[in-house]
């Protein structure tokens, strides 16, 4: 048969080259910036590791926070409809059209001591600002909307007659939620967290509001960058790059595994 | 016994109104109605899925109005099986006797054995969902509700998805299965031809409102009421005011009258039923199973089946002259205050 080419798929082509190339030749032509003798004094550079360190401990410290928080909204909204509705949602999405320094500025509103709910804190021994707790709000309030949407469209997946029938069968709401319907949207919740995860690490705008110290790796290297230039940014940048694609690559395959194992069913 | 009293339900703008079921111990009732006539929301109703707004549901003297779903031991299947797409066939199965605190008890191994046997799961146990046929997930489904012993097994369309060959077998299955475990059940559906099938007890539903019920026989021959007459198929619904027809039925005013295509007899010879006309072929179709003739006479048109061979013998050709009548019996009177 002759192969016939399409318009709208050579148009296809044309894009998607023109964003691939947009998304990767930014983050491969940094590898030309350095060297790997640089690389490698920076990945012993204490400071590099520690901040690198920092940031991979919060998004995942943001990322179960999210998770327990998230999925239960995430799980009403899937299964039922209300009035406020369409209004919860947009509130639950509003971090995402906020730009991050002035999220980060609403939260100083709220978390400074000089703010009822900051004082509070203050008096519980709670301290948020320049702290980790910080820089974990900052991450939280920025990701949170990701997790959520995406636990709250994987649940929609589960067919509600599926959990009927399992309640008819004797299973409580919570049996139900855990051995059907959690289990069935897994893979979609994984997902959401891993790009909870990804947005948490490359904040920095509402972190630098709350928490420039301890400085987490995006706040690092913009210091670097601003005070030495780009010689000392951008190993630190490889560094980042490699640890949060790696992780990335890692837990994509563990998602994917699990769908490929579904699917072959 | 499963009694469902003037039970009332608001789902948005749409209502269930004054609904009322008596099913017997072991009966097979089948809820008729068309699309969105409520049918299936009286199903979960009595599942415990959907809240009730008044009325009464018991279940063996036992008041289960209030109860959850995981309280009141009846189980649901509906038309897309909805088997559990991470469980093998077996543990698809034996799901609901993790719930039971006897799950240990014999019966039920008992019970898993027989449903394996009764509908032929044995070569499939260890399979997933996903590789299973559409006859095949219908009859694990059936076989999750039935392995606890429910009180009642509701099946929502459970055969409105299967190919048309495979319906038949397990039509044929699901009948078995009642007559063998004598479980009551109340299936849902929009086909009278499966009603008339299944039914021991049918209900008619439409816009939320019981129609009428009766046993199957009652039902399907002599609605009582115009809508269930046409849902269960009674092409021939007439208004008879006209005097000289008025008398000719033995009516004492204006009424609706029916008879059922196959009841009435075509003849190219004279007849002597009770009601016997003179006419003309008009309209023929061919259903394939059956054959669709239109008898017209100088006031009505009335639909009869006959079988391809009948219809062969009598060697029939539109527009030919032609003799048709039906016995008194067939004759259906229908409650007052209906119109077609």
């Amino acid at each position: 048969m002759q192969k016939r080419f399409e318009l709208i798929y050579i148009i296809a082509a044309i894009t998607g080259f023109i964003i691939l190339f947009f998304n990767i030749f930014p983050i491969l032509n940094t590898f030309y910036w350095t060297d790997f003798e640089t690389i490698k004094k920076t990945l012993v550079d204490r400071e590099v590791f520690s901040s690198v360190w920092l940031s991979v401990k919060c998004a995942s410290i943001t990322t179960i926070v999210a998770f327990f928080l998230g999925i239960p909204l995430a799980y009403y909204l899937a299964r039922h409809e209300f009035k406020l509705k369409n209004l919860i949602e947009s509130l639950v999405d509003i971090p995402m059209v906020i730009p991050h320094t002035v999220a980060g500025i609403c939260l100083l509103t709220v978390l400074s001591p000089r703010s009822p709910v900051g004082r509070f804190l203050e008096e519980l021994g709670i301290e948020t600002l320049g702290t980790e707790i910080g820089i974990i709000l900052a991450m939280l309030f920025v990701s949170m909307p990701l997790l959520v949407d995406s636990a709250r469209d994987a649940f929609k997946w589960v067919p509600t007659r599926m959990e009927n029938v399992a309640r008819s069968l004797g299973a409580t709401q919570m049996q139900t939620f855990l051995g059907v319907t959690f289990v069935l949207s897994w893979r979609g919740i994984l997902s959401g967290m891993i790009v909870t995860w990804a947005r948490a690490i490359s904040e920095f705008g509402a972190v630098i509001i709350l928490a420039y110290h301890p400085m987490i790796a995006p706040t690092m290297i913009y210091e670097r960058f601003t005070t030495y230039g780009m010689k000392y940014a951008v190993p630190a940048n490889i560094i980042l790059i490699v640890i949060s694609i790696i992780i990335f690559v890692v837990l994509r395959l563990v998602s994917l595994g699990g769908k490929e194992k579904h699917d072959s069913r | 016994m499963i009694h469902v009293k003037d039970l009332n339900i608001r789902l948005g703008i749409f209502r269930i109104k004054n609904v009322s079921l008596k099913v017997k111990k072991g009966e097979f009732l089948v809820l008729l109605g068309p699309t969105a006539a409520g049918k299936s929301v009286v199903l979960e109703a009595i599942a415990g899925l959907v809240p009730v707004q008044s009325g009464k549901i018991m279940v063996n003297n036992r008041d289960i109005t209030f109860l959850k779903p995981e309280h009141r031991n009846i189980s649901i299947c509906y038309q897309d099986y909805n088997l559990f797409p991470h469980m093998n066939v077996q543990d698809n199965i034996r799901y609901g006797l993790r719930f039971k605190k006897d799950r240990n008890n014999p019966k039920y191994e008992k019970n898993f054995k027989e449903l394996v046997k009764l509908l032929k799961l044995g070569n499939i146990l260890e399979r997933l969902p996903l590789n299973l046929s559409g006859g095949e997930q219908q009859r694990v489904s059936l076989s999750r509700g039935l392995i606890g012993n429910p009180d009642v097994l509701l099946l929502d369309e459970p055969l409105s998805a299967l190919d048309p060959n495979i319906k038949t077998t397990i039509q044929e299955e699901l009948k078995n299965i009642h007559e063998t475990l004598h479980t009551t059940i109340i299936m849902v559906t929009h086909d009278f031809v499966e009603a008339n099938y299944l039914a021991e007890k049918v209900a008619i539903i439409n816009e939320g409102e019981i129609i009428e019920q009766g046993s199957s026989e009652e039902v399907f021959q002599k609605p009582t009421s115009i809508f269930g007459a046409q849902f269960m198929g009674i092409k021939n619904i007439f208004w008879i005011e006209d005097p000289e027809e008025l008398s000719f039925f033995g009516l004492q005013k204006p009424a609706h009258i029916g008879i059922r295509p196959e009841n009435i007899y075509v003849s190219q010879e004279p007849l002597s039923t009770d009601y016997h006309f003179k006419g003309t072929i008009g309209d023929i179709q061919n259903n394939q199973i059956f054959m669709e003739v239109k008898c017209c006479n100088a006031k009505r048109e009335y639909s009869t089946y006959l079988t391809t061979n009948r219809f062969l013998e009598l060697g029939l050709k539109k527009g030919q002259p032609i003799y048709f009548g039906f016995g008194k019996n067939y004759l259906i009177y229908f409650r007052e205050k209906n119109e077609v």
